[in-house]
């Protein structure tokens, strides 16, 4: 089940540079084009920006550095203005002590995530299989069952679980991907919460909670604050124009959306990008404010402001809500933004000498039906030299174990990692924890959530651009919205919005 | 449109048969093509579904409509638009449709400033949608005319039934008027340059059908005659009528001079939308019970058939051919609209068919959409 996938950075600056000026000029020129494969130049963290460029990318998240990659390469000068110090926005690798990298942030990739393959593919980042060779764990009353499959073989569950999964499948092929409020019965499954829906229509309580399991790690939820169409839709979408959306394709690890990782971390593909466009990406540069005129748009940020004549906004919503506005925002896109909150999740890893689990033929991944490890994965590197097994702390579980202090919420999880593989999980060499909650320009993770009522009375603001700003980022895709996939798409698409009006 | 026959055919298959093996070399393949008739899944296309044409624009995208769902619904008609690589891009409800009629859209074709030519069914208009703004605007009306039987007379439709006007397919003209086929009426419009009232350009009993009425449009090669499919015949006295045909119809001076035949289907056929190659072949999608894809040379000799097996639709990808719609060139593959009109939402889809010859650019003078 579950990926962390989204990604959008933010915005962020200071004063122009004339270094950063003849960048623009450069690009403007057409130096940047083709495969942008030129000598690799650092973003920059001072200095001036141009003052004036074709266009504006707000956010060094994947979304933005894609849409700014393919304004570049059509010859067009670009900037991107990223808030913090670093690209990749909600995806971020870790280094650890042993010098092996793991992910704090989106890691994933599965089949259907075309656009994510071919680019990672593209930048030279490889991927390797998530491990899953043995016996999955079920832990339930604290007792620890070994299975096979996606969801567990609890005799009381299964039956519910299995009705519940068909009839979402079922429904969510009635939801459009691209514009979900269309939807035959959009306005009956966006009055109701997923979780009043399955309520009403799942026998044994214990299906509730064993949905926690997909729910908190792949929204930072556990579904009450998010409606039934818009759960409909995520599933409708995790897939790709040839291939329908599945609860299965969404939550399962081999063939599903967890079914591989990137070799070096995910991390690498946002690097390799902004590496390749140079110092056109700008860092310390929150964006502060978007002003419109009749013929330009002034975004100002803390490294000074710069005309340009398309702005793509590549931000979580938001993030974009926290910028000031001349003009102001149209009614229906605020509140749009202002009903798009992030979900709550933190990643939590230990790492051990070993992955010792799978010498018992155990694939890492576990289940529980209580504790601070609702759900784990093993999160070893490629090439298995230390071991690592991650947590997923979302939602209602992130209320209760979030806001501990470091030292309980880590021996909360390694208790848990234990139920699953044992005591030696009680001794890691290392201990690695993220909250997204905690990231002032995402505010929490892994993906937006739309509550009840917003999708069908502001859904159909999502990318419709407002004047001379376009809106990219993860949660404006109609696939794999909430993954690095939609974040390439996203951002593709809005580069082409732009480049057509340039 | 309502194009799938629900008539049964005695015996079709089996004359189908007899009909697969037009001997014609196909074009070359060069060694990275695909085979030729390699059929994958270019998109799904997302609810309300039901493709009845696929438009590949000269900016490198794909468009297409939502046309009409025959069980009812009360679902605005979108347009989507997709990258030459089958990458959904976005969508654009339609605004203005009569919920409470049969609704429907085709993106027909392109002005000179890139707009998309949309053809309405509810409203019987046309109109324009800018992708790069998504502003819509009205470009012409298309009126209800009186049935006046097969001899015809001025004002009217030559047409056994008295149905409304509905605007199916659409080419441009040399000087910028739009040519208009109407699927209910037995007549081809002329909508002025810069749009407003059409006015019938071609009234002509063998523009009436049995339901299933003119179809497919486009402008011939050498640009001086329209070529137009019909998928049935009401007023002709044929012992068959659902004959479809293939008309070449000269334009001299502006106005029709005459309608010659070039291809006769077989009965339940349907042809559809078509694309021409080219070398001046025909790709001919058949909408009706023999769900193929027919070749014509440029004299509408049928020299071949896809797939070779009538009915069943099967091409290789996962979808069958279900009503075939149209046969769009992009590139050296056509784009085929399916739109399961009796089927299910699984097989609405855009399928790629390699056909390893490239298309005749679709004809976009430099006036088309401006007024004079």
């Amino acid at each position: 089940m579950v990926s962390t996938g989204s990604t959008t950075g933010t915005a962020g600056s200071t004063t122009v540079s004339r270094r950063g000026l003849l960048g623009g000029m450069t690009l403007g020129a057409g130096v940047l084009t083709g495969n942008l494969a030129r000598p690799a130049e650092a973003t920059t963290r001072q200095g001036g920006l141009p003052r004036r460029v074709d266009v504006v990318v707000v956010g060094g998240g994947l979304s933005g550095l894609v849409a700014a990659r393919r304004v570049a390469s059509a010859g067009r000068s670009v900037l991107v203005l990223e808030a913090r110090d670093r690209v990749g926005g909600r995806i971020l690798n870790h280094n650890l002590r042993s010098g092996a990298v793991i992910e704090s942030g989106g890691a994933f990739v599965g089949p259907t995530q075309d656009h994510l393959l071919a680019l990672a593919k593209e930048l030279g980042v490889k991927t390797f299989k998530q491990y899953a060779v043995g016996d999955n764990v079920y832990v339930s009353n604290g007792q620890a069952t070994r299975y096979q499959g996606t969801v567990p073989p609890d005799p009381l569950i299964l039956p519910d679980a299995a009705q519940l999964i068909t009839r979402i499948n079922e429904m969510s092929k009635e939801v459009p991907v691209d514009a979900p409020w269309a939807a035959p019965k959009a306005q009956e499954w966006d009055a109701t919460s997923f979780h009043e829906w399955v309520e009403e229509n799942s026998v044994n309580p214990g299906v509730r909670n064993l949905l926690l399991s997909y729910l908190q790690p792949t929204f930072g939820s556990d579904g009450r604050d998010m409606s039934l169409l818009f759960l409909l839709w995520y599933i409708a979408q995790s897939g790709n124009e040839r291939n329908h959306g599945t609860f299965e394709r969404s939550s399962d690890t081999s063939g599903g959306a967890q079914d591989s990782r990137f070799v070096g971390g995910s991390g690498l593909i946002p690097q390799r990008l902004a590496r390749r466009l140079g110092d056109i990406v700008a860092l310390d540069a929150a964006v502060r404010r978007i002003e419109q005129r009749s013929d330009r748009v002034v975004v100002t940020s803390d490294r000074g402001s710069v005309t340009a004549k398309r702005v793509i906004v590549a931000t979580p919503p938001a993030t974009a809500l926290s910028m000031d506005w001349f003009p102001f925002l149209p009614p229906k896109k605020m509140q749009l933004l202002q009903r798009m909150p992030m979900g709550q999740l933190m990643k939590c890893d230990a790492v051990y000498r070993t992955p010792f689990w799978r010498k018992d033929g155990l694939t890492g991944m576990g289940v529980c039906d209580s504790g601070a490890v609702r759900i784990s994965f093993d999160n070893s590197p490629a090439d298995a030299s230390v071991g690592v097994l991650l947590a997923f702390i979302g939602g209602s579980t992130w209320e209760r174990y979030g806001v501990r202090s470091r030292a309980a919420r880590r021996t909360a999880v390694l208790e848990g990692f234990a139920k699953v593989v044992g005591p030696e999980a009680l001794n890691p060499i290392e201990y690695v924890e993220h909250d997204w909650t905690h990231e002032r320009w995402t505010m929490g993770g892994p993906v937006a959530l739309l509550g009840t009522g917003t999708t069908t009375s502001f859904g159909h603001t999502i990318r419709r651009p407002f004047r001379r700003v376009h809106w990219a980022g993860t949660e404006t895709s109609t696939y794999w919205s909430g993954y690095m996939d939609g974040a390439v798409r996203a951002g593709d698409r809005a580069a082409r919005e732009v480049l057509e009006l340039l | 449109m309502r194009k799938r026959a629900t008539l049964v055919i005695a015996g079709i298959a089996a004359a189908m048969g007899t009909l697969s093996a037009f001997g014609i070399a196909a074009p070359a393949q060069s060694a990275a093509e695909r085979p030729r008739w390699d059929t994958r899944v270019f998109s799904r296309v997302p609810n309300p579904g039901y493709p009845a044409f696929v438009y590949a624009h000269p900016n490198g995208r794909v468009y297409a409509g939502s046309y009409t769902n025959p069980k009812g619904d009360s679902v605005r008609s979108r347009v989507f638009e997709w990258t030459a690589g089958g990458t959904l891009q976005r969508s654009w409800t339609v605004p203005g449709q009569d919920l409470s009629q049969a609704h429907g859209v085709q993106v027909a074709t392109s002005d000179a400033r890139g707009r998309l030519v949309l053809l309405e069914k509810s409203t019987s208009r046309a109109l324009m949608l800018d992708p790069r703004t998504g502003r819509f605007t009205r470009y012409a009306t298309f009126r209800d005319l009186p049935a006046c039987g097969a001899d015809g007379g001025k004002g009217c439709s030559p047409s056994v039934l008295d149905k409304p006007a509905i605007p199916n397919f659409a080419a441009w003209g040399r000087n910028g008027e739009l040519y208009v086929t109407d699927y209910g009426q037995a007549v081809i419009w002329r909508v002025p340059p810069g749009g407003g009232k059409a006015r019938v350009w071609l009234a002509d009993r063998r523009l009436d059908g049995v339901e299933f009425g003119t179809t497919g449009m486009l402008l011939a090669p050498g640009r001086r005659a329209l070529l137009v499919t019909q998928q049935t015949s009401a007023g002709l006295g044929e012992a068959n009528t659902t004959t479809g045909k293939l008309y070449r119809i000269p334009i001299r001076s502006g106005r029709p001079a005459g309608m010659r035949l070039m291809w006769e289907s077989l009965p339940g056929e349907l042809p559809d939308g078509f694309g021409v190659a080219r070398s001046g072949r025909i790709y001919v999608a058949n909408a009706g019970l023999t769900a193929q894809i027919v070749v014509l040379g440029p004299d509408g000799e049928e020299l071949e058939r896809f797939p070779e097996t009538p009915v069943t639709g099967e091409n290789g990808s996962e979808i069958p051919f279900d009503t075939p719609s149209s046969a769009t060139f992009l590139g050296r593959r056509i784009l085929v609209a399916n739109q399961s009109f009796l089927g299910t939402g699984e097989n609405h889809a855009v399928l790629d068919v390699a056909v390893n010859e490239r298309g005749r650019p679709t004809f976009i003078p430099r006036s088309a959409g401006r007024s004079r």
